[in-house]
């Protein structure tokens, strides 16, 4: 389910082309259109996201070099726009925000009043979104956007965004999206997919929206050539995944193994330092706390990303339930791959590979759930 | 109550229901029935007593004399309960005072009859001796629950700091 | 902000509705009823909930509580929340009295299934404050008094100065409940039983086990061995619901913090049919 991005209902999609030298237009008409533009930028030795007005603030001619518990950027050879894959950031911190107010009282004459804080973020247009993430997005659509009850903060920022996709034209050691058939194609929930070649880049339109915006640009027809180029650009990501994730039976292999030496295994490297939470796509869990001012008069309850590793994540009635790491790692891991589906008839991981780059003590996911397959209960 | 009585009775409650039919009456044998009016001893604690009994009708309530203290209840027993159980194991002196709490009727067992009988006969032994166990293991797992005092006011929460 | 029709829960999930203090009845040291009424009359007239549902309740700048409803007055117009004093929550509404204002939202959690339970015994199984929860249950129990069979509660104590609710008993016991009280420690003047809760389900009598349900609440251990006494007294365990607290703060099932496997205690339960959650519930630290 993904809302906003209303899919085209045309079998054929046309590939157009957009030169490199017009994209720099299409930045400009974005934002003049309101929308705030997102993209992949360099800061603090990584690739993250950020406001993107220039096609020089893209890390043009940089890639990426990831490993568990590794993470460098070095020069490419070319000047590719978006040779390389995935950082720290991920498209949920906007749908997802890190910090947001969920709602406020003020203490009037006639006693409390409860309202919305009203969301002032302009709607976003994400550009360089890779097909983990869109499958991310669409994960954490129906955590937020289920049919009971709904955060208001998530539907409208999801609506009004424009996602403009990137195809990966490499993987790095980390990635496994092949494992979990959520890329590294983009095939759906985008606006505009774009596959970088040497001058320009190829288009596909995903959605009425994404055919707007595109029909306001200068393109041209992609020729046989193009088209093959970028098949040959997409592929070159597929070859050079070499992580795999076996998922056979998986839901049931992590929750028929909880008490597992795995797990106590597992806990004397992890340190529950929470990083795998925070650069996870679809992690979603979250704590209010209340911010009053100086007079008392007015509270805003502010959300704020929460993690299962923090040690009192789990406190009720004078204890911790999760009180060992042992614990705290077998939450996680079993709610990512196992209980997720039982929640939300899909699994919680992508295949994105953070939680490995980011882990300072490069546990790897794939490795522990191996190991549980290879002596289970 | 003839014998025939008492077996029937014993074939009623928790503690004997389980045994062979030819056990109940040769406890029969041993036993009798006795009836105890609300607020009436059955035994009085450190005194000694040679009966085993096992709750028939009623509610029994056990005292523990404590110094300073008084008389401390310690634990109701009702129908297929067992009481006085230090008469077949130990030396027979009685670890709490019963009293009744209602008007009571109990099967009262010739403690010294039934030991000659468990020598004599070790598998009439091993499976009253069987029971025995089995209902101090169901007495001694609800005293850990007592004592684990699980309705006591939450402590305030005192971060005692991750491992 | 628009409201479900017969619930204080408005489109955004986070957002409470005001509700003043009516009257507060002393329980316990540390215990008492609050009895609530919204300040809208029209979404106090409609609002509803079933027995054993929770609200979240609110006090700006302090923070939420997840609170059983123990009753629906009628009478007065007011929703019943009988509270232990336990963290900043519960203290600070300790403080507040009679026109108090704070907010609620909610209901919130599944329910007792008596729907599903017509023609049955029906066997409450309480400890300490978890008596708050049932008590909704016995009342219906007691307005729909055709549609079930024995009804009886079995409930336990620190000390008989601790009963919940004790000025009611005689009230239930007339209008037909089986109650069996006990302490975990006596005190003078108190000829009841003493022991443990699992004690009264060995000895209920009469039990007719196919025909019975059994609704559990109160701490987990005593919860856990109440199960094992009603299986070995032939309950199955499809005829078992147990309440089970966790880590509750959105109560909506976003805010991950309530999971147990994959149940979210909020919105999957917090009442679960226990051979649903026996499993995990047996995994020490899940």
């Amino acid at each position: 389910m993904t809302a906003g991005a209303r899919p085209r209902t045309s079998p054929e999609i046309e590939t157009l082309l957009l030169a490199k030298t017009d994209f720099q237009a299409f930045l400009d008409q974005l934002w003049q259109g309101g929308y705030r533009v997102i993209g992949p930028t360099i800061a603090q030795q990584a690739i993250v996201y950020d406001e993107v007005r220039r096609v020089e603030d893209f890390p043009r001619g940089w890639t990426d070099e990831q490993s568990g518990g590794q993470y460098r950027l070095k020069r490419r050879d070319d000047e590719a726009w978006f040779g390389f894959v995935v950082g720290p950031h991920s498209p949920k911190r906007y749908f997802f925000p890190p910090q947001v107010a969920v709602a406020q009282a003020d203490r009037t004459a006639t006693g409390w009043q409860f309202s919305e804080v009203p969301d002032q973020e302009p709607p976003y247009a994400l550009l360089g979104v890779r097909a983990c993430e869109l499958a991310a997005i669409a994960v954490q659509d129906r955590t937020f956007i289920n049919e009971q009850y709904v955060d208001p903060i998530y539907r409208r920022r999801r609506e009004r965004a424009l996602i403009v996709a990137v195809n990966c034209t490499q993987a790095a050691s980390t990635c496994f999206c092949t494992s979990m058939n959520t890329g590294p194609r983009c095939t759906k929930g985008f606006d505009l997919a774009l596959t970088e070649l040497p001058d320009s880049f190829a288009v596909e339109v995903g959605s009425d929206r994404g055919a707007d915006v595109l029909s306001t640009l200068t393109t041209t027809a992609a020729s046989e050539v193009e088209l093959q180029q970028a098949e040959v650009a997409r592929q070159q990501a597929v070859d050079q995944i070499t992580k795999r994730l076996d998922t056979k039976d998986i839901r049931d292999l992590l929750l028929g193994n909880l008490e597992h030496p795995r797990w106590d295994e597992v806990a004397t490297r992890c340190l529950s330092c929470t990083n795998c939470t925070m650069v996870c796509p679809t992690c979603f869990c979250s704590s209010v706390k209340e911010v009053s001012d100086l007079t008392g008069d007015h509270v805003q309850r502010e959300r704020e990303w929460d993690t299962c590793f923090n040690w009192d994540f789990s406190y009720m009635n004078g204890g911790v339930v999760r009180n060992q790491i042992r614990s705290r790692y077998r939450q996680w891991l079993t709610h990512k791959l196992a209980s997720w589906i039982d929640q939300f008839d899909v699994s919680g991981c992508v295949g994105c590979g953070r939680c490995i780059t980011w882990c300072p003590v490069a546990i790897d996911l794939t490795e522990e759930v191996a190991a549980i397959r290879e002596t289970p209960a | 109550m003839d014998v025939e009585s008492v077996v029937y009775v014993l074939s009623k409650l928790r503690f004997s229901e389980p045994l062979p039919g030819s056990m109940l009456v040769r406890i029969a044998a041993l036993a009798e029935m006795r009836g105890f009016p609300a607020h009436s001893i059955l035994f009085r604690e450190n005194a000694d007593n040679d009966r085993l009994m096992i709750v028939a009708v009623g509610r029994v309530a056990l005292d523990m004399q404590v110094p300073g203290r008084g008389e401390v209840r310690i634990m109701s027993v009702g129908p297929g309960d067992m009481l006085a159980w230090s008469a077949l194991i130990g030396e027979g002196r009685m670890t709490t005072s019963a009293v009744a709490l209602e008007d009571t009727q109990v099967v009262a067992i010739r403690a010294r009859d039934a030991l000659l009988l468990c020598e004599s006969d070790p598998e009439f032994g091993y499976h009253l001796m069987r029971q025995v166990a089995q209902a101090l293991a169901n007495r001694l797992v609800a005293t850990r629950l007592q004592l684990l005092d699980l309705f006591a006011e939450s402590e305030p929460f005192i971060r005692q700091g991750p491992d | 902000m628009s409201v479900q029709a017969s619930s204080a829960i408005a489109e955004n999930p986070w957002l409470a509705q005001s509700v003043e203090i009516a009257a507060v009845t002393p329980e316990l040291p540390g215990v008492a009823t609050y009895h609530l009424r919204f300040r809208d009359a029209g979404l106090n007239a409609r609002y509803r909930f079933r027995p054993g549902q929770f609200n979240m309740l609110y006090l700006p700048g302090v923070g939420e509580s997840a609170i059983s409803l123990s009753a629906a007055n009628e009478n007065s117009g007011t929703w019943d929340h009988t509270i232990r004093v336990a963290g900043n929550v519960t203290r600070t509404l300790a403080g507040l009295g009679v026109g108090g204002e704070l907010a609620l939202r909610g209901p919130y959690g599944t329910c007792w299934p008596l729907d599903e339970c017509a023609g049955a015994d029906v066997i409450l199984v309480a400890g300490g404050i978890g008596l708050a929860p049932l008590r909704p249950a016995i009342h219906t129990c007691f307005a729909e008094r055709k549609r079930f069979g024995r009804t009886t509660l079995l409930y336990g104590a620190r000390s008989p100065d601790m009963l919940l609710y004790r000025r009611d008993y005689d009230a239930w016991t007339d209008r037909g409940l089986n109650l069996s009280a006990t302490v975990d420690r006596s005190q003078p003047g108190w000829s009841g039983d003493v022991g443990v809760v699992p004690l009264l389900v060995d000895r209920l009598r009469p039990l007719t086990p196919a025909n019975s349900v059994m609704f559990l609440c109160g701490p987990e251990v005593m919860m856990r061995y109440n199960v094992r006494s009603a299986l070995e007294r032939g309950l199955r365990r499809d005829q078992i619901w147990v309440s089970l607290e966790r880590n509750m703060q959105c109560a909506v099932g976003l805010c991950g913090h309530c999971q147990l496997g994959p149940a979210f205690v909020c919105k999957d339960g917090p009442i679960f049919r226990y051979d649903k959650i026996e499993r995990f519930l047996n995994v020490e630290g899940l």
